[in-house]
């Protein structure tokens, strides 16, 4: 296949996945908006009638945290979800086998991009104060597209030989969502724990995308803070295209 | 065009298939017992620039392992494999097909699965509809054609690719006789054009009409080629026997 044509087959994958994904539903669409939605509405509920934390702006603050999340949690689990359904093809035809993880991660983008203009309405209405630093969301949602795409590679790679990865990165996911700082703010965590808490990248991408755009720009808006963000994305970007080239050879057999 | 330098293609086979973590610790402490299953084994092969190969032999001799290592579908084990062209596959019709899309965004679909650019498709679109002869079903759902048309469609859009190598593994026997005979026009001309083709079927008569040369593999291995008239000889005594 000619070099040129990967974009082709690469935008048409993602078309289709996008269109097989709400074809049949009546809201079609409006579904990846509403998922999200109703997600923050429920936390929202919980956690600003039932308990209360001393965060200006909550909704905000809860809201882009979810969003960003969702997007991790979409890319790496719908990039296998869609390499077992194109298993068929895989066995078939011949096109290197990174063109599905990167179309799954063109879906969720899309998604993402969609999720933000809510978000921005939300900030409208809010009455928050807006300030030029929130253009600084673009680089955070850049260095959380390479640390995703990376993840997603790396599981992808090993999907086909352990489909247990699957399963247990869905926990994971589960889990990584309440030991990251979306819901509550990191000033009820013991301080003890904040460096554990910060290994993780994208707590950092979120706390850092909240200062840029809802608070004041703060420890994470620091150089120091992106450096770390994009030495860890890239590495497991390096490693996970690193075994997906080496396992895909043998994905027609295993799959 | 396609050279196959001792090309050997070992599949392992598992007594008992581990697909989860649980099974594969469960199995540490056991033997790990497979089979070595040679799909192909020692295979040195040629196919000229123009030349039409055919490819015959029981089910499970190699045939289709053969079309897939020349499509890149799988790797050898060993040896070396050199091709020189664009191979547009033609394993299985349709596989890349959605029931739900609409036969315009399947054609773009599997162009693109098949290694087509956007401009391509858009300019051969006109002579798929044409050739696939479902001018009025282009806004219809896939899956709401009958198989005969969806298997036309999906051989429409293949041969619009123009790619120098062909690999056809038995898609003739489906589809109508006056689509056959439109199919058998399509093989002649590309033959007349100087394509590359590889041709596994069963239709012995197909073999003996198209080929220029045939292969009989047993086992993985090449038992003999020739002309197609030598080896389908060779081929129908042997089936006559009883099978060992």
């Amino acid at each position: 296949m000619a070099r040129k044509n990967y974009l082709f087959l690469i935008a048409t994958i993602a078309v289709t996945d996008f269109k097989l994904k709400y074809d049949n539903s009546f809201l079609g669409y409006f579904w990846s908006l509403l998922k999200p939605l109703l997600i923050f509405g429920t936390l929202y509920l919980v956690f600003s009638v039932f308990t209360r934390w001393d965060v200006e702006n909550y909704k905000l603050y809860l809201l882009l945290g979810i969003v960003l999340w969702s997007f991790l949690a979409e890319v790496t689990l719908n990039s296998m979800v869609l390499l077992q359904g194109k298993a068929s093809v895989l066995k078939k035809v011949y096109f290197p086998r990174w063109v599905i993880v990167i179309s799954s991660s063109l879906v969720s983008l899309s998604t993402l991009f969609l999720n933000i203009i809510i978000f921005l309405f939300f900030f409208i209405i809010s009455g928050a104060h807006f300030d030029f630093s929130a253009l600084l969301l673009v680089i955070f949602v850049f260095e959380l597209y390479i640390l995703s795409v990376g993840l997603a590679f790396l599981l992808c790679a090993l999907f086909p030989k352990f489909r247990d990865v699957y399963h247990t990165w869905e926990v994971f996911v589960q889990l990584g969502f309440w030991v990251t700082p979306i819901v509550y703010p990191i000033s009820i965590v013991p301080v003890k724990y904040h460096t554990m808490i910060f290994l993780n990248p994208v707590a950092r991408i979120i706390q850092g995308s909240r200062e840029a755009v809802i608070g004041s720009v703060g420890e994470f808006s620091s150089f120091g803070n992106h450096a770390i963000i994009i030495c860890i994305s890239v590495s497991l970007l390096a490693i996970g295209l690193g075994l997906f080239n080496k396992l895909s050879r043998s994905f027609a057999e295993d799959l | 065009m396609i050279h196959f330098d001792q090309v050997n293609k070992v599949f392992y086979l598992p007594h008992e298939r581990k697909v989860t973590l649980r099974q594969r610790f469960v199995s540490v402490f056991q033997k790990n017992t497979y089979e070595k299953f040679y799909a192909l084994l020692k295979i040195c092969l040629s196919v000229k620039r123009g030349e039409c190969l055919g490819v015959i032999g029981r089910n499970g001799s190699g045939k289709s392992t053969l079309l897939k290592l020349i499509a890149k579908v799988l790797e050898p084990t060993s040896g070396k494999i050199i091709i020189n062209g664009e191979v547009a596959p033609f394993l299985e019709l349709g596989v890349g097909f959605q029931g739900d899309l609409t036969v315009r965004d399947n054609i773009f679909l599997y162009g693109a699965l098949l290694g087509m650019g956007r401009k391509q498709v858009v300019d051969k679109y006109d002579w798929i509809i044409e050739f696939s002869a479902l001018g009025k079903f282009v806004d219809a759902k896939l899956k709401h054609l009958s198989s005969g048309m969806q298997v036309r469609l999906a051989f429409s859009i293949t041969v619009s690719i123009e790619s120098p190598i062909l690999l056809v593994d038995e898609v003739l026997a489906v589809g109508d006789i006056d689509f056959q005979q439109k199919c058998y026009n399509v093989f002649e001309q590309f033959k007349q054009i100087g394509k590359t083709i590889v041709f596994v079927s069963h239709d012995l008569g197909a073999i003996e009409k198209f080929c220029d040369r045939v292969i009989l593999l047993e086992n993985g291995q090449i038992k003999a080629q020739g002309y197609p008239r030598d080896i389908l000889d060779i081929y129908r005594k042997a089936s006559s026997d009883p099978v060992i």
